[in-house]
């Protein structure tokens, strides 16, 4: 398996995907710091510096969202093959197509996490110029990071993984990310609007629980959570159920 | 000679199409085998059945007795190169490669040889995007032969190919003949296999026409003889042949093909009959006569399949090439 998982690194690395994404992750990321630094009332009337702790971890997670790009990335890492037809020569290395998504799964873990510390590192340089330029402390920062690192790098990996998992069933590129963005940018709201309670159940629910980030009401909204454990757990389930969804799906199907 | 390939009673069934219908042939090693057959016959699907690719309706198929999904790192087994596989535009040809290698533990200096051996070695760094459908040929067959497998699966290698490509392509069957491995190369074109294949398995519609040796082949084309004769007075010519017990046909509106007949005998007999001759040629059957017959014979020898079969929209797995 570690012979496959280096060679999907190496598919990959030799395509824009991941360094379109990591330059997307960098701008958006760089971008909220800069509305971060340019906010003239940060976290209360008088309170221009991120001081408290939960400010601080917020300032940090800045990028959380962005693991919307890791889930991109987990769909890409999958579709881009039936995309270009480079799947025959996948299946002929790789015939037990079970073996081939469970490739791309640990590719793509891999590849998530390191979004996340891409984005943390990024929030971490902007973080520290913005605290350093207002008279805030770098160091306060820093001390946050084994607060919030573990959580937000999980929840990247884990995004990754329900990509593969989606991509495994829907292969059509296009169809993919239309289905997920449109999931997670409408459909979840919808759905948690609806049904009480549901908020934990869902992906976002389950991330939020994971990255432990959100947990004391940043934006003052308190919503019921699983534990970190719980809803990375969750995030993981939705993830392989998908992907072996998708094994299953794969396996009967011709490749022409 | 032992067996590299066993395909035995194999079908396909696509939605209402039979691709593949009780196909049974073998393949022996350290020869050559062409699979030959019109276009929408059958032998794409058949060979992706082979490779796992297609799944199996009933009946298998099995490489030294195991199925390609069995193999262990089967690309060191069994090297394909099939059509309308593709690269991704942005990778580079070394890289390709590379992925391949990686997967299947074989040593990074493959990669190397392999592009050297399909004569790539000055584009390795280039992308594949670039590349012309000659290139990706080569680069097609680098990916089959970066195992080093006993076996090799080519699935029309000729197309795209130039004349100096083909003539390439050749020499390399050949030598991966001559190292002991078996090769099952497909075409829709005879002649551009008749110098490369020893043996020969003819498929119509996804069924077998015919398994034999190329030689037993060209013993069937012997037999297809004929005198051609172009003359001024084709109406005359006609009416001395009648008087005799020859067979004869017109082919065009001043020539005319007699049956088994030989210079030998006709030029004396157009001596005395004092007719005109502008050409006169021993015409023996190409091979390519016989495969168009056989192929064409068997469809016509099974109406309703000629109908329902060749004329149905499904032409999907080899018309897409």
């Amino acid at each position: 398996m570690i012979a496959v998982i280096r060679s999907e690194l190496l598919k990959i690395r030799t395509t824009a995907v991941p360094w379109v994404l990591a330059g997307i992750a960098v701008l958006i990321n760089g971008l909220l710091i800069l509305v971060i630094y340019l906010s003239q009332n940060y976290g209360g009337p008088g309170d221009d510096v991120p001081h408290t702790t939960q400010q601080l971890r917020n300032l940090l997670g800045s990028g959380f969202q962005g693991y919307l790009l890791a889930l991109i990335l987990g769909v890409l890492l999958i579709t881009i093959e039936f995309r270009h037809k480079t799947v025959t020569t996948s299946f002929l290395v790789t015939p037990r197509r079970p073996a081939f998504v469970a490739g791309k799964l640990i590719t793509a873990a891999i590849l998530g996490a390191l979004l996340g510390v891409l984005m943390l590192i990024v929030a971490l340089v902007g973080g520290g110029l913005t605290l350093t330029a207002r008279g805030g402390s770098f160091t306060g920062l820093v001390h946050q990071i084994p607060a919030v690192a573990p959580g937000f790098i999980l929840v990247f990996a884990l995004f990754s993984i329900l990509g593969v998992g989606i991509g495994s069933i829907l292969t059509n590129q296009v169809a993919a990310i239309m289905v997920s963005l449109g999931w997670f940018i409408i459909l979840e709201a919808i759905l948690v609007g609806l049904v009480h309670g549901a908020f934990k159940w869902v992906p976002t629910g389950a991330a939020d629980a994971a990255s432990n980030l959100t947990r004391n009401g940043g934006n003052g909204i308190h919503l019921t959570l699983f534990s970190w454990w719980q809803g990375g757990l969750l995030m993981l389930v939705y993830g392989l159920v998908f992907a072996g969804i998708g094994s299953i799906l794969l396996t009967s199907r011709d490749i022409t | 000679m032992t067996s590299a390939i066993e395909v035995r009673d194999l079908s396909k069934q696509f939605r209402s199409v039979r691709a593949v219908d009780h196909l049974t042939f073998e393949v022996a090693e350290g020869r050559v085998t062409g699979f030959l057959g019109p276009n929408g016959s059958g032998k794409t699907t058949t060979l992706r059945m082979l490779l796992g690719l297609v799944s199996i309706t009933s009946g298998g198929a099995t490489f030294g007795g195991r199925r390609y999904l069995d193999l262990d790192h089967p690309i060191h087994h069994v090297g394909a190169a099939l059509e309308a596989t593709s690269f991704h535009p942005s990778r580079r040809a070394e890289d390709h490669l590379k992925t391949v290698a990686l997967a299947s533990g074989i040593p990074l200096t493959r990669v190397a040889e392999t592009l050297d051996l399909v004569g790539l070695t000055d584009v390795a760094r280039r992308r594949v995007g670039k590349f012309s459908l000659g290139m990706r040929q080569r680069l097609q067959l680098a990916t089959a032969v970066l195992g080093d497998p006993e076996i090799l699966i080519l699935d029309e290698p000729a197309n795209g190919l130039d004349p100096q490509g083909i003539q390439w392509l050749r020499t390399f069957i050949r030598h991966q003949a001559s190292l002991g491995h078996a090769v099952l190369v497909s075409s829709h074109l005879l002649s551009e296999m008749e110098e490369t294949v020893d043996d020969v398995v003819i498929i119509s519609q996804g069924k077998l026409v015919l398994q034999t040796t190329l030689a037993d082949m060209a013993a069937q084309a012997g037999t297809g003889t004929g005198l051609r004769i172009r003359t001024p007075e084709i109406n005359r010519l006609a009416e001395v042949l009648n008087a005799v017990p020859v067979g004869w046909r017109q082919t065009a509106p001043d020539t005319l093909v007699i049956d088994g007949a030989t210079p030998e005998w006709f030029g004396p007999f157009a001596a005395h009959h004092r007719i005109v001759l502008y050409e006169l040629i021993n015409e023996r059957g190409s091979l390519e006569d016989v495969f168009l017959r056989l192929t064409h014979g068997f469809d016509t020898a099974h109406p309703p399949d000629h109908s329902g079969g060749q004329s149905a929209p499904f032409r999907m797995p080899e018309a897409s090439a």
